[in-house]
């Protein structure tokens, strides 16, 4: 996970502690994402780390925790590359 | 609705494109989808009903609304030109003779015979199961001389179901379906076509003069209500419900790809609980007919001819039929709503809902509602029981 990403998740996460490190394996609903904030998660992704999830990847799975939402991010960029 | 298998979206692929290329001139001028007709021939679409046997492509009924449901995305009228060719084709599939069968089937399946339905009659009111053409026989012939002031792609079609008395029929009842290509009979247009919407669908006045032989007769002469109660009247529910449908989600899905654009998010809140509300409104307005006309699909390839007669089918699918055309419209209505003037209002917008909203403005009357509440009315007296199918 790199540091544009974290910085892009920390916001959205009310219960994870000022200098508390982000772990792949922590649950994104435990430390305060809701779904009614995944969307405002999505644009920030969209604005800070230039990538777009598509629809069918805004899963429940996607966003359970940091390390499978960084994956999937990860997944949609390199999916932009092979289409270029 | 059923995903579309990959070999079908692949031939329904340039259909999409052509048609949304061509979708905002055929609006404007009133014109037929002609360049859209030419890429759904060329598709093998046209033949999507057709069984193998006969060198179509063997597709079901929900093959068929579904790609109606994904053309009307981009154009209602286009979307309501394809769907009402399958209703054509599924009446010839399953109730002409198997001579006539042979004969125009694998021509329909090569994209060379796109069917034009000839139901409509001056003084009826669109009653679908009574005439006041009467027809005579004449040796092997049957001839006619019709008017229907109605006929969807009437001036582009190259062969029609024409409905018309039975020759020497005894009541208004009595009617026969005719299979009629184009050059068999003398085919006038004898008007134009301005309507508020739907307009791509170049539903001229026509008259049909002529005779053709007594072979094409699909199904037994004068039994027209078999074919409708069998085919045509749910195919033609299913199919411009599946229409409809495409034309509210194809709305709202250009409609959620504006609001989620950067440019636009600076612009809104996009955390407006009225906002939020009517989207939410809109979708469940489409998620609700799409659940009805997948049920209604579904429950259509269990019946039994016999069962199709019965009140409880018949209930459902006239319901489908109210429910889509006062379901759709009302979405398309809250996403005006929603986006405002510019976007919801203005001609040639991207988001196209000024169309959308035109075009789906014909769906109550596109067979009315009025009549058939009374209809259901009727039946629901016929079923004590409310047997829920």
């Amino acid at each position: 996970m790199d540091q544009a990403f974290t910085d892009t998740l920390r916001p959205h996460l009310r219960y994870l502690a000022p200098g508390q490190e982000l772990r792949p394996e922590d649950r994104l609903r435990d430390l305060g994402l809701n779904s009614m904030q995944a969307i405002d998660l999505v644009f920030d992704l969209e604005d800070n780390c230039g990538v777009t999830l598509p629809d069918d990847q805004l899963t429940d799975a996607n966003f359970e925790t940091a390390g499978s939402l960084w994956e999937a991010v990860q997944h949609a960029r390199s999916a932009v590359v092979d289409a270029r | 609705m059923r995903a579309l298998g990959p070999a079908l979206a692949e031939r329904l692929e340039p259909v999409l494109g052509t048609v949304e290329r061509h979708a905002a001139e055929c609006d404007e001028k009133a014109a037929f989808p002609t360049q859209g007709l030419t890429a759904m021939r060329s598709s093998g679409l046209l033949g999507l009903l057709v069984p193998a046997r006969y060198g179509g492509l063997g597709g079901t009924v929900p093959d068929l609304l579904a790609v109606s449901q994904l053309i009307a995305r981009q154009d209602m009228s286009a979307a309501m030109v394809f769907a009402m060719h399958g209703q054509q084709v599924a009446a010839l599939v399953h109730h002409a003779s198997e001579e006539l069968r042979e004969r125009v089937l694998p021509r329909v399946a090569r994209g060379d015979l796109y069917l034009g339905s000839v139901t409509t009659e001056a003084g009826k009111g669109g009653h679908l199961l009574s005439s006041g053409t009467a027809t005579r026989r004449e040796g092997d012939l049957i001839e006619l001389d019709r008017m229907a002031p109605i006929v969807t792609g009437g001036a582009h079609a190259d062969a029609y179901l024409i409905t018309a008395l039975a020759p020497g029929a005894t009541s208004e009842g009595q009617v026969s379906l005719v299979y009629a290509e184009r050059d068999q009979l003398d085919v006038q247009v004898l008007g134009g076509w301005d309507p508020m919407g739907m307009r791509g669908t170049h539903s001229v006045p026509m008259r049909f003069t002529g005779a053709v032989p007594h072979d094409q007769v699909v199904g037994a002469p004068g039994d027209f209500r078999r074919v409708t109660v069998d085919v045509f009247a749910p195919l033609a529910h299913l199919g411009w419900s599946a229409c409809w449908l495409g034309t509210a989600a194809g709305a709202l899905s250009r409609t959620l790809r504006l609001l989620r654009s950067p440019e636009e998010r600076r612009r809104r809140d996009l955390k407006s609980e009225l906002l939020l509300t009517r989207l939410s409104r809109a979708r469940q307005r489409i998620d609700t007919v799409q659940a009805m006309l997948s049920h209604t699909a579904d429950v259509y390839g269990t019946l039994s001819e016999r069962e199709r007669g019965g009140a409880p089918w018949q209930l459902l699918v006239n319901a489908l039929k109210v429910t889509a055309s006062e379901q759709c419209p009302a979405a398309v209505e809250e996403l005006v709503e929603l986006v405002g003037l510019r976007h919801g209002y203005l001609r040639n917008q991207p988001l196209a809902l000024e169309r959308a909203l035109r075009d789906l403005r014909s769906a109550s009357l596109n067979y009315g509602n009025d009549r058939l509440h009374l209809a259901n009315g009727s039946l629901s007296l016929l079923d004590q029981e409310t047997t829920l199918v």
